[in-house]
């Protein structure tokens, strides 16, 4: 039902075009202010805007039709990863950084590999040849699950194996005394 | 599907939580014997599956052709059970030496036993994938288990980052293969291959594949983490790293190569890069050694030499090249495992496992001695020993590739070479254990019985199979067969 009514939504060329547009900038800006937020140096900040930038970016895969990889960009970074990042930061106690002079090293590095990033973008912009038909979308949520739970059991089952393995791991190897 | 193909995995998962849960009851003083129970019940499943009626006996496929039990699968499963039965016996001897959760170092062993055998079985990308991942992963903890002391963190650090990176360029190459041909199933991939063996990307996919595989048996170039984690792991784990993942990442190379991808192997770049890398990773391994004191850390060069050897009979890309790398493989099961007992027994109170700590040994244990004697020696490839008719086999398999291709006579000298320079550091050790002139500590060695019953299993192991080469050479050449050689 909400399924139909999203797919009508992101099929309607104008909406998905405005929604596009706002999702973009909104990661771009927030990721900017993951980096560079001119109001406050808190660790803590850059972090929730991180959120924003990967909760925007779930947005665009959406509009793309890749449900479930929104989801897992929700569930898994948004939530897992995120969790853990401000974990980090409140068990370390990170006092707010002070702000610190550009390296000129750093400086060249980082427009040197953004300009990499630019070439290869419009290289393969280029690439791409005009086609006529929108391209076939495959693998629906749906479809997914049920090849996870029938071909691809076996595996799905060893990874709660494998999940358990790393639970015993890290408690034996964190946990405070020795003896 | 036919899931009681999977009984013998299904035990020994079994196993594994029933020996982290068996923590709760034991009281402390006694947990060092859950190992032997272990031991027992692995040894009963080793039994069963050579009863003909067992799990083992079962040919087939299950999960839509993911799970198969073929000959080679049968093999390796015996091979990674006797393996886990051996490392049991050296866990419990080293027991004194863990502080804490003794009987989760069992069960983490039982564990990574557990994904060799799905590896064993894996016919199909995600499976390779999920059981290397659950070894590799089992393994970071087992190697950084005596968290007390810092080289043994060092080296889980290590092998976790660099665990992490050779996954990466495994998964990066399983989407590549998955892209260009749509299939993840072995036998599939094999059917549609051919048509692809053009396309560079596909090519680059099976490249990074074998750049994972590599890692995991310590080939030249992806062999850096080698020496560094086998000094700092606990010995049991380095053990189990020199015989049980190795293994794992020869049975996942010999499907990769010979199930999935044989139209890829046959042509003449691929063939002349397993060729170049044996050759490198032979001198890399012996030369390395050479300079070295420390013997757990020899024994990692050692080691490496060693995936050098057994890649030359991969390399042969013929049915006698994959029975000398099964019959290999078994050898140094033994040999590896003895050397590594008497490490763990000998050096137990020695800070570092420096050479000069086995000084006066046969003294101390003349039954210890005359194992870590012959360890080395079939280690270096004396007759009459396992070691001399496994090198025996590989050499003879490239030799007689020589014939149609020239390159092969290049890679068995460089493997003669390799086998000289080893003889040296191999003879080094034998030297401190008989004619050493400082001989601190000569304290006789007691052992326990059932560490005198592991050295004797070795033992016999190591002389069985260079005097009755057959009993395991007739069963491989038939595995060879089946991968349709």
């Amino acid at each position: 039902m909400e399924m139909e009514v999203i797919n009508n939504l992101i099929n309607g060329g104008a909406v998905t075009d405005v929604l596009f547009y706002v999702f973009a900038a909104l990661t771009l800006l927030c990721g900017v202010l993951v980096i560079a937020n001119p109001f406050s140096r808190s660790p803590v900040t850059s972090a929730m805007f991180l959120v924003l930038t990967i909760l925007s970016m779930a947005g665009l895969f959406v509009l793309l039709h890749a449900f479930f990889l929104a989801a897992v960009q929700i569930l898994v970074y948004a939530g897992a990863v995120m969790v853990l990042f401000l974990f980090v930061i409140m068990l370390l106690d990170l006092k707010e950084e002070e702000r610190r002079k550009l390296k000129l090293f750093g400086l060249l590095g980082g427009l040197v590999s953004v300009g990499t990033v630019l070439a290869i973008f419009m290289r393969s912009l280029a690439a791409i040849k005009p086609a006529g038909a929108a391209p076939q979308l495959e693998g629906s949520t749906p479809d997914l699950g049920r090849l996870l739970f029938s071909q691809y059991v076996l595996p799905f089952e060893i990874v709660s194996v494998l999940l358990l393995v790393a639970m015993v791991g890290v408690i034996l190897l964190s946990k405070k005394k020795l003896e | 599907m036919n899931a009681s193909l999977m009984t013998l995995e299904l035990c020994v998962l079994a196993l594994g939580v029933v020996l982290l849960l068996a923590d709760f009851w034991m009281p402390a003083e006694r947990k060092k014997y859950l190992a032997y129970a272990a031991i027992a019940a692995l040894a009963g499943l080793l039994l069963i599956s050579f009863s003909g009626q067992g799990v083992c006996s079962l040919g087939g496929s299950a999960f839509h052709g993911a799970f198969a039990n073929d000959a080679l699968a049968v093999f390796f499963k015996r091979f990674f059970l006797l393996a886990a039965i051996l490392v049991l016996f050296i866990a419990a001897e080293f027991s004194g030496r863990i502080a804490a959760g003794i009987s989760e170092f069992y069960s983490l062993i039982v564990f990574a036993l557990a994904g060799m055998l799905f590896a064993a079985s894996a016919n199909d990308f995600a499976m390779l994938f999920v059981s290397i991942e659950l070894i590799t992963i089992t393994f970071y903890v087992l190697v950084s288990f005596q968290r007390g002391k810092l080289q043994s963190l060092e080296a889980g650090v290590k092998y976790l980052i660099l665990g992490a990176l050779s996954s990466a360029f495994m998964v990066f190459g399983i989407a590549l293969i998955w892209g260009t041909t749509g299939e993840l199933n072995f036998t599939k991939l094999a059917a549609v291959a051919p048509q692809f063996v053009g396309s560079q990307i596909f090519l680059l996919g099976v490249l990074l594949v074998l750049v994972g595989l590599g890692f995991k048996i310590a080939a030249f170039p992806f062999q850096i983490w080698a020496p560094d984690v086998y000094q700092g792991a606990p010995t049991p784990t380095t053990a189990f790293l020199a015989i049980g993942s190795k293994a794992a990442g020869f049975v996942l190379l010999l499907r990769v190569l010979f199930t999935a991808v044989p139209s890829v192997m046959h042509t003449p770049a691929f063939t002349n890069l397993l060729i170049i890398i044996s050759g490198i990773t032979i001198l890399y391994g012996n030369l390395c050694a050479l300079p070295q004191r420390n013997l757990k850390r020899l024994l990692g060069y050692s080691s490496i030499a060693h995936a050098g050897y057994l890649l030359l009979g991969v390399a042969a890309l013929s049915a006698n090249g994959q029975a000398a790398v099964l019959y290999y493989l078994a050898g140094y099961l033994f040999t590896v495992l003895a050397a590594f007992a008497v490490i763990a027994i000998v050096l137990q109170n020695v800070e570092n496992e420096d050479i000069s700590g086995l000084a006066g040994l046969n003294q101390r244990s003349p039954l210890l001695a005359a194992t870590m004697t012959l360890a080395m020696v079939s280690l270096a490839g004396i007759p009459p020993l396992a070691g001399f008719f496994g090198k025996f086999l590989l050499l003879k398999a490239v030799l007689e590739q020589g014939a149609t291709y020239h390159g092969y006579y290049c890679l068995a000298f460089t493997a003669l070479v390799g086998v000289v320079i080893s003889l040296y550091y191999y003879f080094n050790v034998v030297r401190a254990l008989y004619w050493s002139k400082e001989p601190a500590d000569l304290s006789p060695i007691e052992l326990s019985s059932p560490a005198k019953f592991f050295i004797w299993v070795c033992i016999a192991g190591i002389f069985w199979l260079g005097i009755y080469p057959s009993t395991v050479l007739d069963p491989a050449l038939a595995v060879a067969k089946s991968l349709g050689l």
